[in-house]
């Protein structure tokens, strides 16, 4: 008798404390066997904000591409590695990327270089770890030519694909 | 030819919606006069010093008259009022020289539609002149361009050949691309992208009704082109990076796919017999021009020239194609058989593209660079190459496509 009790007691004291750590649930602790979510994961930051820590993180938000091509060379690689470390280290980032075709592409060709473009760096970053629906993809076509700014000149940004947060 | 184009004549000076019939009968005889000079296969009969035709001559002319003024062909007609606030509108083309008759017509429209009536008087003399189809009563849709290129506002515009009629079917929210007009050019074709989704939609251009294309959620589409036959629609579609060609019923419905390379494949244009569809790809390593059977088949390259080629457009005979054609910064508009044989270049560069064949194949309508300003223009070429001629809009102008003209 005196042992079913004392189970009783244990069972029935063992309640609140089970209560308290359902409520202590997700435990915050430093987190084991992954990275702890960085700063910008737990105090959600502005898209904009997330884009420029980006670009210091990565070096650029930008690949750039042949005028034909749609295979990345080893820049690329490179640049795609360092963004494809800031996304896994940013997991709750969805991103957009937007192809580019150049403003001599016919108008269809420009569609549809950009969007092959934007697939090819899509595929690299699945292949790295990113997960896919984090990812959409779209093409500007020649229809937003951009510029960047070589030393006193400004010319047309060409080829490219841009990471956006969304 | 040297062609006499008379005032026209009216029973009784009677005021309409459009003024009155003796100003109309001025107005429709000076702008059949500009529709025929402005193809240089006529030349108009200064008619100043010849007696205007009274109502009964319209129908029983006084050949000598016009054989003095040195007419080979006589364009007459008459504009009256009509009891039911219409005009009647008639117009009569005559051999000078054998006195016979070789067309008329005849039209009850509103005062306001005098143009389209005068544009089929023109095409009337047209056609019998030069067995071309006729030209005059068609109209060019294309984009309508403002702002930076950077942030530009595209809207989807329309206009009669000339320039006149010219409306909005867009407000601009959207960036609209490459119009194409339905063979009746009752309806309009284009590429629509609110920078999340580019898809094909169709706009009734007389109820304004604009749907989209293809159902949501299947990959990015664009480039359409309507079948000869108005039933079918083909246009390129992107499925994870691949981009080919495929037809689907022009209300809409699963779509067909035509090719099947890994390569990009764009720009359908249908033949005018509806049995072949020429295209780009750039399977080769560089965008070319390519030509196949309407259901896929027998896929075969023409372009061998130098450089890099895009948007064919078939001919209205059948017989030819015309492109765009880059060399290194220059782009160019060409013409080559649908064959692939006797490529030439047209026009001069630097920034010359999206071809669109004139109703009649005579010309070639395009998009250039204005060379001063840089802005976006249209432009017309003799399909063998000539004197360039710009065409007015209110704003830049990109992406024009000339439907056929109305029998």
């Amino acid at each position: 008798v005196a042992v079913r009790t004392l189970i009783a007691v244990m069972a029935f004291a063992a309640l609140p404390a089970a209560a308290a750590q359902a409520q202590l649930w997700p435990p915050r602790l430093p987190g084991i066997g992954r990275q702890a979510p960085p700063p910008a994961a737990v105090a959600p930051m502005t898209p904009g904000a997330l884009q420029a820590d980006l670009v210091v993180k990565a070096g650029s938000d930008t690949i750039y591409f042949s005028p034909r091509g749609h295979a990345l060379d080893a820049n690329a690689i490179a640049r795609l590695t360092a963004q494809a470390r800031w996304l896994l280290a940013n997991p709750f980032v969805a991103i957009r990327l937007e192809g580019h075709g150049d403003e001599r592409d016919s108008r269809d060709y420009a569609l549809a270089i950009g969007d092959r473009r934007a697939n090819a760096v899509r595929d690299f970053l699945i292949l790295q770890g990113v997960a896919p629906h984090r990812i959409s993809v779209l093409s500007w076509g020649k229809e937003r030519p951009g510029s960047v700014r070589i030393g006193p000149s400004v010319v047309a940004a060409g080829p490219r694909v841009r990471i956006v947060i969304r | 030819v040297v062609i006499a184009v008379p005032v026209f004549a009216t029973e009784k000076n009677v005021l309409t919606d459009a003024g009155n019939t003796w100003s109309l009968a001025n107005q429709i005889a000076d702008l059949i006069a500009a529709d025929l000079k402005s193809t240089n296969r006529f030349i108009v009969a200064d008619v100043k010093n010849v007696r205007i035709p009274s109502f009964p001559e319209v129908t029983a002319p006084s050949y000598a008259q016009w054989r003095a003024a040195r007419a080979k062909l006589l364009l007459s007609g008459f504009v009256n009022a009509r009891s039911d606030g219409r005009v009647t509108i008639g117009c009569y083309v005559y051999d000078v020289q054998s006195g016979r008759e070789l067309g008329r017509k005849g039209f009850a429209v509103a005062p306001l539609e005098w143009r389209r009536a005068a544009h089929r008087c023109a095409d009337a003399a047209y056609v019998e002149f030069t067995g071309n189809p006729p030209l005059f009563d068609s109209r060019i849709a294309y984009v309508a361009q403002s702002g930076r290129d950077e942030t530009a506002v595209k809207r989807l515009a329309m206009m009669d050949f000339d320039g006149a009629n010219h409306s909005y079917l867009s407000s601009g929210g959207e960036i609209v691309l490459t119009p194409r007009w339905s063979p009746s050019a009752d309806r309009i074709a284009y590429t629509s992208f609110n920078g999340e989704r580019l898809h094909v939609r169709v706009v009734d251009t007389a109820a304004g009704a604009d749907r989209p294309l293809l159902a949501i959620g299947g990959g990015a589409n664009f480039a359409p082109a309507f079948s000869p036959d108005g039933n079918e629609i083909a246009l390129s579609i992107s499925v994870e990076g691949n981009t080919d060609v495929f037809t689907v019923s022009a209300s809409g419905g699963i779509p067909r796919r035509l090719t099947t390379s890994p390569a990009i494949d764009t720009s359908p244009s249908y033949s005018p017999d509806g049995r072949r569809i020429a295209f780009a790809s750039d399977r080769s390593g560089t965008p070319q021009l390519y030509v196949m059977n309407a259901n896929g088949s027998n896929q075969r390259r023409i372009s061998f020239g130098p450089g890099e080629y895009g948007s064919p457009v078939w001919s209205p005979d059948g017989e030819r194609i015309a492109f765009s054609n880059r060399q290194g910064v220059t782009v160019r508009i060409g013409v080559m058989n649908a064959n692939g044989s006797d490529e030439r270049i047209v026009t001069q560069g630097p920034r010359d593209e999206q071809p669109s064949w004139s109703p009649d194949g005579n010309r070639i309508l395009f998009q250039r660079a204005d060379q001063a300003s840089g802005r976006s223009q249209l432009a017309i070429v003799p399909a063998a190459g000539g004197v360039i001629r710009t065409i007015p809009t209110p704003q830049g102008a990109t992406d024009p496509y000339w439907a056929r003209g109305k029998e």
